[in-house]
């Protein structure tokens, strides 16, 4: 889980992802609304949203243990420059429903997790293919990996080993994010092919 | 297999957060937990943990409930306190065989008693109301509109897609699938995510439809009832009071 919960993070930190965290839904929400209405778009957005939600609550057994999805790389291909918007609700209601990640950290963690979504369209609208679908997946939670990495490294030298326990554990989601972008890209492209590459 | 979010299935209890306006609510208790997550300092953080354990028995809110969510950040932060108590530099204390670091036991124990004092509080919060009272306070307390919608939409279609993926996981069990470590069960979760994906789509096309055939605008009008009373006041002033407090200490 690439999120940061409370009381770790020092102010500088928090008010910095909330800046550029409210900076970036409303340039997002702005760019959208100039290609037509966004009330026309809530409704569709929300539903998507929820259907991410529920999706990164499935249990994926690795090993032992489990784990749960990301699926940001997903979300940047399916909704594109909404995608942001998405994954800043997504979090909001992850913090106040089950008490995932935390309350003062949301701003920097839609930073470490809608940023990547948002590398994740542009890698994908090179070729909508399933390899591009696995490469931006991948690339998606690894940037997310480091991203949250780099935020923990600003509390000192001495989270070293904190933040490679996190990049070790994260390797295989990396893998299993990818190969799963990669099933969705090629089921969606063969069923719902309008569903992929930001939307309409 | 997935669980519900059942943050408001405590709402109709009946206590003094059960009582306070949600608006005030909202505002007192996300100043609260600002404030608690920069407490510099170890005994002022012993504080707000037990301030924030009264508050948590104020709200009625039955402990085994609360204790499965804390489950969460106790975890990432107990694995964080141990890593540093191994590996942070400074002074070294032994404990039988294995060194810890002074300022490592320190630091991790400010971390962990900020994070779960704070998280805490998310309950007595948004536990003591109904999510529907939630989103009509941050509308009223003048949330861009889009984004409480969103909020709103987003809710009530997490309970819905939960039961929908869970039909297909029972469907796909029932011919005899186990989600294992392999391909084959990473292609075909894949398969179901994006089967997901098309229901809900296709859902939401129908139910946008709906709303426009019924006067949606994009602006909902919701009628307020909330009344803020001098108790509303005294409470969210004492608990903001108390948030300044806590860094006044030294």
């Amino acid at each position: 889980m690439v999120h940061i919960s409370d009381g770790i993070l020092s102010f500088q930190v928090l008010a910095f992802g909330w800046i550029v965290t409210l900076l970036l839904i409303a340039l997002t929400l702005w760019w959208s609304k100039r290609k037509g209405s966004i009330a026309e778009k809530i409704p569709k957005l929300s539903v998507v949203t929820a259907a991410f939600f529920v999706a990164s609550l499935i249990h994926i057994p690795v090993g032992p243990t489990s784990v749960h999805l990301i699926l940001n790389g997903l979300v940047g291909i399916m909704l594109g420059t909404l995608s942001y918007p998405a994954i800043f609700i997504g979090l909001i209601l992850q913090a106040f429903l089950f008490g995932h990640g935390g309350v003062t950290v949301i701003g920097i963690n839609a930073m470490d997790m809608g940023i990547p979504a948002l590398i994740a369209y542009s890698i994908f609208r090179i070729r909508q293919s399933p390899l591009f679908g696995a490469i931006a997946g991948g690339v998606a939670v690894t940037l997310a990996v480091l991203l949250t990495a780099a935020v923990l490294l600003t509390l000192g030298e001495s989270y070293v080993w904190v933040v490679r326990a996190l990049i070790i554990y994260h390797i295989p989601i990396i893998v299993i994010e990818s190969l799963i972008a990669a099933s969705v890209v090629a089921f969606l492209s063969k069923v719902k092919p309008e569903l992929l590459g930001g939307g309409k | 297999m997935i669980e519900y979010p059942e943050i408001d299935r405590y709402a109709d209890l009946d206590s003094i957060l059960h009582k306070f306006d949600p608006r005030a609510k909202i505002v007192s208790f996300l100043t609260l937990i600002f404030s608690i997550v920069l407490i510099p300092d170890l005994k002022v953080a012993l504080m707000a943990f037990t301030f924030s354990v009264f508050i948590l028995a104020l709200s009625k809110l039955p402990l085994s409930f609360v204790f499965k969510y804390l489950k969460w950040v106790t975890m990432f932060v107990l694995s964080i306190f141990t890593i540093l108590a191994l590996t942070f530099p400074g002074e070294k204390t032994s404990f039988y065989f294995i060194s810890l670091s002074k300022d490592g036991i320190y630091s991790g124990a400010l971390i962990s008693i900020r994070a779960i004092a704070a998280t805490m509080l998310v309950f007595p919060m948004i536990g003591t109301m109904r999510f529907d009272e939630t989103i009509k306070a941050l509308y009223m307390l003048r949330i861009p509109n889009s984004l409480v919608q969103m909020l709103m939409f987003t809710y009530r279609y997490i309970f819905v897609f939960a039961d929908e993926f869970h039909r297909m996981l029972t469907a796909m069990e029932s011919k005899g699938f186990k989600l294992k470590t392999n391909l084959y069960s990473f292609a075909v979760i894949g398969r179901a995510i994006g089967m997901l994906f098309v229901k809900s789509y296709e859902r939401a096309e129908r139910v946008y439809q709906a709303m426009l055939s019924r006067g949606y605008t994009g602006n909902p009008k919701t009628i307020a009832d909330f009344k803020m009373d001098a108790k509303d006041f005294f409470l969210a002033t004492l608990i903001i009071f108390f948030a300044i407090f806590l860094h006044l200490m030294k």
